[in-house]
């Protein structure tokens, strides 16, 4: 009896699998058929959804009879995925990409986007970071910067004058001296991904090093063996070791750890991000605007000016598969829409790559920080391949932990970029 | 003190820390998955003031969760199912039957055991994107028996080999076929281990993310684990709604360890001795 009732079960179950195993392919490029298949990891959140049903909005009076599906995938898994879809030829139409690195290492997967976003040009910024040989693969979103955020509340209690932080690394450095006496950390630090370093390189490469030493950077000839270059990730240790990071760096995720360290004003600094999360927005909340500030990154080497990295943060890209390329891209031109946009910076507080947007209501840090776009310049680790920044990452913890030379990890980062 | 008693606290207290170690970290969810986001920001550790069932709710709804649940429910017991037929089938075989190549077959079949899915991921995900069976429930299903049926002809085999074959010889001499022996001698009589691997098959599948996002990526054929981790986006904050998904997905792996905890340690140590 027990026997056949086993046997049922089998049959039950292999019956509905056969069933089942014919449900909708919404995983598939489906543009062909009326519809289109996004893959993002912002749509499922819920600050998301009013760009969302703005882009929507903009997509359907250029095709009312395509049906566009958004699917939000777990982040944590989201490249390897992707992976997966690129190997096997199939996946979405449209897709969400970073900026730099991991949009460049799948361009062979993507439609350049040259002839469709020639009207989009002007009025978005960031296009550098989703190019590659001159090919545009990705209409940018949302702009990403790195700078450096201070809790102007900790200034006063260290007698420090909020409105004039350091403009020095030595000033810079007393003045850690002081908020250390008042019982607050220099800066919040998260280390354990590896990516603590990816902020500090480009919040102080500016001011460390020269800017034909910077342009040199960002156009792929780097010089690992440049005492500028190598300062930087001496003052990485250094700031380890003069215990100026929140403590246990290394086992503390950045996100959302360290900047949590700065917004329960347990740290006076922090280089955070200008969109997503460790933003202005999420600062506000807690320090509130008026004690909110944003610096520029302390002078290292005399003569150089201090600029506010950024580049384009997020940006959506055609798949090399999909059926209708110019279908798709049009979508990929709605989720850039103003109206898509400025919605976007309303609920997620994201730095919009569309500049023209007011942002006179959001408070004194995001002025500053939008004042500063215009004689900004890309980040230095964008510039990098994601494998060289992983090497980074592992890199930069055996620096704190002390179990590296600066000597060793330049080497080994130059060997991994000249690689490719 | 005694020294009977002064034993019974030298292991106590050692077992003791080790059951909280165990235990804090689902205890840390569950007080988590009560606070608001701004109050786990500004202290994850302390203890939640109110218990707030709504971010349990917005975990559960804003993900469609009650789909991902009956999802898993139906790949995992298919998987399960073809993992005992085909497990217990081919550790009768291995262990009972005597045949050229036996010994090669079982050490081939362990050699299974050694590939991690990561390594066979993308060439997999081409043959399943080519058979047209990436992101259908058989395609998964057909996925996790490949993946976890070494471990389970590994299992059974070892079982199976502690039955004596004059058992088997004996049903042959009666006129049994082999498929006769198999269904009426050895299911019976491999009915514990059948269990306690069918537990744990059932518990790597429902824990599994990277085999389910990888083989079904539309939102509507997920997986629970795989909407849980879908709950964080690259630079998610909101911890308090992530912790109550993980509660949620938590709570079926926890109700199957506290009713079936002995046949776990059962199955984990089956085939160790004979008899």
């Amino acid at each position: 009896m027990r026997q056949r009732a086993m046997w049922s079960a089998v049959l039950v179950v292999g019956l509905a699998l056969a069933g089942c195993g014919s449900a909708s392919d919404s995983g598939k490029s489906t543009s062909s058929d009326g519809k289109l298949v996004v893959w993002d990891w912002k749509s499922g959140e819920p600050f998301a959804k009013s760009y969302l049903d703005k882009a929507k909005a903009d997509f359907k009076k250029k095709h009312s009879d395509v049906e566009v599906e958004f699917v939000a995938q777990p982040f944590d898994q989201y490249y390897t995925l992707l992976g997966a879809a690129i190997q096997s030829g199939k996946g979405p139409d449209v897709m969400l990409f970073n900026g730099g690195g991991q949009i460049r290492d799948r361009v062979d997967a993507l439609v350049p986007l040259n002839d469709y976003v020639t009207e989009d040009k002007q009025r978005l910024a960031g296009w550098e970071a989703f190019t590659k040989d001159a090919k545009i693969y990705a209409s940018p979103v949302t702009l990403q910067g790195y700078p450096i955020y201070y809790n102007k509340a900790i200034y006063q209690k260290a007698n420090l004058d909020p409105a004039s932080p350091a403009t020095t690394w030595d000033k810079f450095t007393a003045d850690c001296t002081a908020i250390a006496k008042a019982g607050a950390k220099c800066f919040a630090l998260g280390n354990k991904e590896g990516v603590g370093i990816q902020f500090w390189l480009s919040s102080l490469g500016s001011t460390t090093l020269t800017a034909q030493e910077y342009d040199a950077w960002i156009t792929g000839k780097r010089d690992w063996q440049s005492p500028n270059v190598k300062r930087l990730f001496q003052l990485w240790k250094e700031a380890g070791d003069k215990k100026m990071n929140s403590d246990g760096a290394n086992s503390t995720a950045m996100f959302n750890d360290s900047f949590a360290l700065f917004q329960s004003g347990k740290a006076a600094h922090v280089m955070g991000l200008m969109s997503d999360v460790g933003h202005w927005q999420d600062f506000n909340e807690f320090l509130t605007p008026e004690k909110l500030g944003v610096m520029k990154a302390p002078i290292v080497t005399a003569g150089t000016t201090p600029s506010l990295p950024y580049d384009g943060g997020i940006g959506y890209a055609v798949a090399k598969w999909t059926k209708d390329p110019k279908m798709a891209a049009d979508l990929v031109r709605s989720l850039s829409s103003a109206d898509a946009l400025k919605a976007f910076y309303a609920d997620a507080g994201a730095i919009a790559a569309d500049t023209t947007i007011d942002v006179s209501q959001a408070g004194p840090a995001v002025a500053t920080l939008v004042s500063e776009l215009k004689s900004g310049k890309p980040a230095l680790h964008v510039a990098l391949s994601s494998k060289t920044l992983d090497l980074m990452g592992r890199l930069s913890q055996q620096l704190l932990s002390g179990s590296i030379t600066v000597d060793e990890v330049v080497k080994q980062l130059a060997a991994s970029d000249q690689a490719g | 003190m005694s020294r009977v008693r002064l034993g019974w606290w030298l292991i106590a207290i050692p077992m003791s820390l080790l059951a909280l170690a165990t235990i804090y970290p689902l205890l840390f969810t569950a007080n988590v998955a009560m606070k608001t986001r701004r109050d786990y920001i500004l202290d994850r550790f302390s203890l939640t003031d109110a218990l707030r069932w709504e971010n349990i709710s917005t975990a559960w709804n804003s993900v469609g969760m009650g789909r991902y649940f009956v999802n898993s429910l139906l790949v995992v017991t298919a998987s399960v199912l073809l993992l005992l037929l085909l497990g217990s089938m081919a550790g009768f075989a291995l262990s009972q039957l005597r045949f050229r190549g036996s010994s090669a077959l079982f050490l081939g079949c362990l050699a299974g055991l050694f590939i991690p899915f990561q390594v066979v991921m993308v060439p997999l995900a081409r043959i399943m994107a080519d058979t047209a069976l990436i992101d259908t429930y058989p395609g998964l299903v057909l996925v996790y028996v490949a993946q976890f049926l070494p471990f389970t002809v590994f299992l059974m085999t070892s079982y199976y080999k502690g039955i004596p074959p004059e058992i088997v010889d004996a049903a042959r001499i009666d006129g049994s076929t082999v498929y006769g022996v198999y269904r009426r001698i050895m299911l019976p009589l491999g009915t514990p281990a059948l269990l306690s691997v069918g537990i744990l098959n059932a518990l790597f599948c429902w824990n599994d993310v990277l085999m389910a996002l990888v083989m079904m990526p539309s939102a509507e054929h997920r997986t629970l684990m795989v909407g849980v981790t879908s709950l964080r986006g690259q630079y998610s904050d909101n911890i308090p709604t992530f912790a109550s998904g993980v509660l949620i997905a938590a709570i079926p792996v926890l109700l199957v360890y506290l009713f079936l905890q002995r046949q776990i340690a059962d199955g984990v140590a089956a085939g160790s001795t004979k008899g």
